[in-house]
C-alpha cells in the first residue's frame, strides 16, 4: 500500500513543488518535525510577544528554581526565567544559523555549479579540494578559524558558512550533473537559449528541491556546531545569549541546579533532530532511489 | 595483495604530504603574529631587536618554503617545534596529554561497537516493527544529540546523583590502570553513544541490502536458522560499508573528543586544542590539526587494507 502510493502520485504529478510538500507531509515523522521547526521559528523570532517574562527580569527570591507553573523550565543564577532566556537565546542561534546556512549555500552552490559546468580539470581540482576539507573534523577547523578570526557574530557566520560549503558543493555538483543529462536541458540548448538564462530559468529551479533539503540539514549542523563552540566558550560571547552559552552557564552551575543545563540541552537536541528528520525525509521524497 | 597494499600506502603518504602543506599554509594565511603571542600582547613597548630575536628563534625570518621544510624535517625527528605560548615544546605538551585521549578514543570505539553490532544484528534477526522503530529512533537521536548534552545527563544521573563514577579529571594509566579506566568510563560512554549511532546508520541499511543476495538465499536454503544466517553470512558482508566508513567515524570521534574532554575536564589533546585556541598558540594548533589529519588518513588506510583481506574482489581492481 504505502509502497505504491508515491509512485502513483508521482506519475500524475504536474506541479512539482506542490506535490513534494504534500508527499512530505503525508509522512508522520516529517509532518511532526515540520511542525516542531515552525513552532521553534515562530516562538523564538516572536520572543518579545511570546515570552512570559523579560530576559532581564531578575528575581533574587527565586535563584535556581526548579520547574514550576510560573517558571516551566526553572530559573537561572540571577532568578531569570529560563523559558524566556531560551526563547531570546534561540534568536541568536537561529538568526546566526540561517545567515551561515545562506552563506554556505551561496558558496557551495557556486563552487559545485562551477565544477559541474566547467568539468575536466577545474572540476577535478575543485572536488579534490572539497574532499580534503571534508576529511577534517568540523569542530577542528571551526576552532582554528575561531582562533584566526575571533568569535564576533559576523565572523561566526563567516566561519560556519565556510565550514559547510564543501559538502554543499558536492551535493550541488551532483544534482546539477543530473540535470545536465535531461532532455529539457538539451532542448533549451537547442532552441538557442543563453547560458545564463538556462541556468536561472531551467537548471536552478529544478535543482532547488535538492538544495532546500541540503539547506535544512546544514541549518541543523550549524546550530549544533555553534552550540558546541559556545559551550567551550569559543563561540557566542556573553552578554550575548545563544542556546550554546545558556548550556555553558547551566553546566557551570550544574551542582546548584540540575535543571539549568538540561533544558537548553533538550531544546538544542529537539531543534537539531527536527531539522535533520525534515531534511532526511525531504531527500527521500525527492529521490526515492537513494534510500 | 602486496601490490594493493603498496599502492594504498603510497597514496596515503602523498595525501599526508599534501595535507601537511595545506595545514601549514592555512596557519600562515590566517591573521595574527606569533611574536605578539610570545610577547604576551603588545608589540609597541618592545624594541625592534627583541622582536627580531624572537622571530629568528621561532624561525619566522626564513622563507615560507624553508619554514615548511624545517617543520616537516623536525616532525620526522619527533620534534614538533616550539609552542608560541608556553615554555614547553609542542612535543612535550603532546606527550603529557595524548594518553587521556588515546584511552578515551579506544574505549569509546569499543563501547560504540559493542552497542552498534549486537543491536543491528538483533534488528536483522527479529524483524519486527517495534524493535526496528526503537533502533532507528536510537540512531536518529544518537546522531542529533550533541555530545555535551549526553555528557551532562550522564554526569547528573550516574555521577552527581548516584555517585557511581568519577565525573571529572583523569588518572594516568601507567600509575593506576584500574582508576584510569574508571575515570574514562563516563566520557567513553558519552562518546560511544555517538559512535554507535553513526555505525548503526551505516550497518543497518547494508544488512537490509544483503538480505536479498543469492548467498543469503543459499544459506537459508541449506537450512540454517535465522541467527546463523545473519551472524555468519549477512554480517560479514554488511560490515564492508561500515569498515569503509571507519575514517568518517574516526573524524566524528576526534570532533566529539574535543567536547567530551571539556565536559569531563580531561587533560587530553582535545582540551589542549581548546586551550591553544584561547592562547592563539599556532605552534600547538598546527601540530594538532596535522595529527588529526594523519589519524584520519591512517585510519582510512588501515580500513582499506582490512577490506582487502575481507573482500578479495578489491585486491584485483584498480582501487586508489
Amino acid at each position: 500500500m504505502t509502497a505504491i502510493a508515491p509512485t502513483v502520485s508521482g506519475a500524475f504529478e504536474t506541479g512539482r513543488s506542490d506535490s513534494v510538500i504534500r508527499r512530505l507531509l503525508r509522512r508522520p515523522a516529517a509532518a511532526i518535525s515540520a511542525a516542531v521547526v515552525a513552532i521553534l521559528l515562530i516562538a523564538t523570532l516572536a520572543a518579545p510577544l511570546v515570552a512570559p517574562y523579560s530576559p532581564t527580569d531578575l528575581d533574587y527570591t527565586h535563584l535556581f528554581a526548579p520547574p514550576s507553573w510560573s517558571h516551566p523550565f526553572g530559573t537561572d543564577e540571577l532568578g531569570r526565567d529560563l523559558v524566556t532566556r531560551i526563547l531570546y537565546g534561540g534568536r541568536t542561534s537561529i538568526v546566526m544559523g540561517v545567515a551561515a546556512t545562506a552563506l554556505a549555500m551561496l558558496l557551495g552552490v557556486t563552487w559545485g555549479f562551477t565544477a559541474a559546468l566547467r568539468q575536466g580539470w577545474t572540476d577535478e581540482m575543485l572536488m579534490r579540494l572539497a574532499d580534503m576539507l571534508m576529511a577534517m573534523p568540523v569542530i577542528l577547523i571551526a576552532l582554528v578559524l575561531v582562533a584566526a578570526f575571533g568569535s564576533s557574530t559576523p565572523s561566526m557566520i563567516i566561519i560556519l558558512g565556510l565550514l559547510f560549503s564543501p559538502a554543499t558543493a558536492r551535493i550541488a555538483r551532483s544534482s546539477l550533473l543530473g540535470e545536465l543529462r535531461t532532455d529539457y536541458y538539451l532542448s533549451a540548448v537547442s532552441v538557442g537559449a543563453t547560458g545564463r538564462r538556462i541556468l536561472a530559468r531551467e537548471l536552478l529551479p529544478n535543482t532547488l528541491p535538492v538544495l532546500i533539503a541540503r539547506a535544512t540539514i546544514v541549518l541543523a549542523e550549524v546550530i549544533f556546531v555553534e552550540a558546541s563552540l559556545s559551550f567551550v566558550g569559543l563561540g557566542v560571547q556573553p552578554p550575548s545569549t545563544s542556546w550554546g552559552t545558556l548550556l555553558q552557564q547551566g553546566y557551570a552551575n550544574l551542582y546548584s541546579s540540575y535543571w539549568y543545563p538540561i533544558f537548553p540541552g533538550l531544546v538544542i537536541l529537539v531543534a537539531v533532530l527536527a531539522l535533520n528528520t525534515l531534511g532526511d525525509n525531504l531527500q527521500q521524497v525527492l529521490d526515492p532511489s537513494r534510500t | 595483495m602486496f601490490k594493493y597494499v603498496i599502492r594504498r600506502v603510497i597514496t596515503s603518504v602523498a595525501l599526508l604530504i599534501l595535507g601537511s602543506m595545506l595545514v601549514f599554509l592555512l596557519m600562515r594565511i590566517i591573521p595574527g603574529d606569533p611574536t605578539i603571542t610570545k610577547l604576551g600582547g603588545s608589540i609597541k613597548d618592545v624594541d625592534a631587536q627583541t622582536v627580531e630575536s624572537i622571530r629568528s628563534e621561532l624561525g619566522l625570518d626564513k622563507s615560507i618554503p624553508q619554514q615548511y621544510l624545517d617543520w616537516v624535517s623536525g616532525i620526522l625527528r619527533g620534534d614538533f617545534g616550539a609552542s608560541y605560548f608556553s615554555q614547553f615544546s609542542v612535543t612535550s605538551l603532546i606527550e603529557q596529554r595524548y594518553g587521556a585521549t588515546l584511552l578515551l578514543a579506544f574505549m569509546a570505539m569499543v563501547i560504540g561497537t559493542l552497542i552498534a553490532v549486537p543491536a543491528s544484528v538483533a534488528g536483522a534477526i527479529w524483524q519486527n516493527r517495534i524493535l526496528g522503530g526503537v533502533l532507528s529512533g536510537f540512531a536518529a537521536v544518537g546522531i542529533a544529540i550533541p555530545t555535551f548534552v549526553i555528557g551532562i545527563m550522564l554526569i547528573i544521573a550516574l555521577g552527581a546523583e548516584l555517585g557511581l563514577l568519577p565525573t571529572q579529571g583523569y588518572v594516568s594509566f601507567r600509575r593506576d590502570p584500574f582508576g584510569s579506566i574508571e575515570s574514562t568510563l563516563l566520557p567513553a560512554l558519552t562518546l560511544g553513544i555517538g559512535v554507535a549511532a553513526a555505525t548503526m546508520r551505516i550497518l543497518r541499511p547494508s544488512l537490509v541490502d544483503v538480505e536479498h543476495a543469492p548467498f543469503v538465499r543459499t544459506a537459508k536454503g541449506k537450512g540454517l536458522v535465522r541467527r546463523q544466517v545473519v551472524v555468519r553470512h549477512e554480517l560479514p558482508n554488511a560490515s564492508i560499508p561500515a569498515i569503509t566508513a571507519a575514517g568518517i567515524i574516526m573524524a566524528h570521534l576526534v570532533g566529539g573528543a574535543v567536547i567530551v574532554e571539556y565536559v569531563f575536564a580531561r587533560p587530553g589533546l582535545g582540551s589542549l586544542l581548546v586551550d591553544s585556541v584561547y592562547q592563539r598558540d599556532y605552534g600547538v594548533l598546527q601540530t594538532l590539526v596535522l595529527l588529526a589529519v594523519a589519524v584520519f588518513i591512517v585510519t582510512s588506510l588501515v580500513a582499506d587494507i582490512v577490506l582487502g583481506f575481507v573482500d578479495p574482489r578489491l585486491r584485483t581492481q584498480a582501487v586508489t
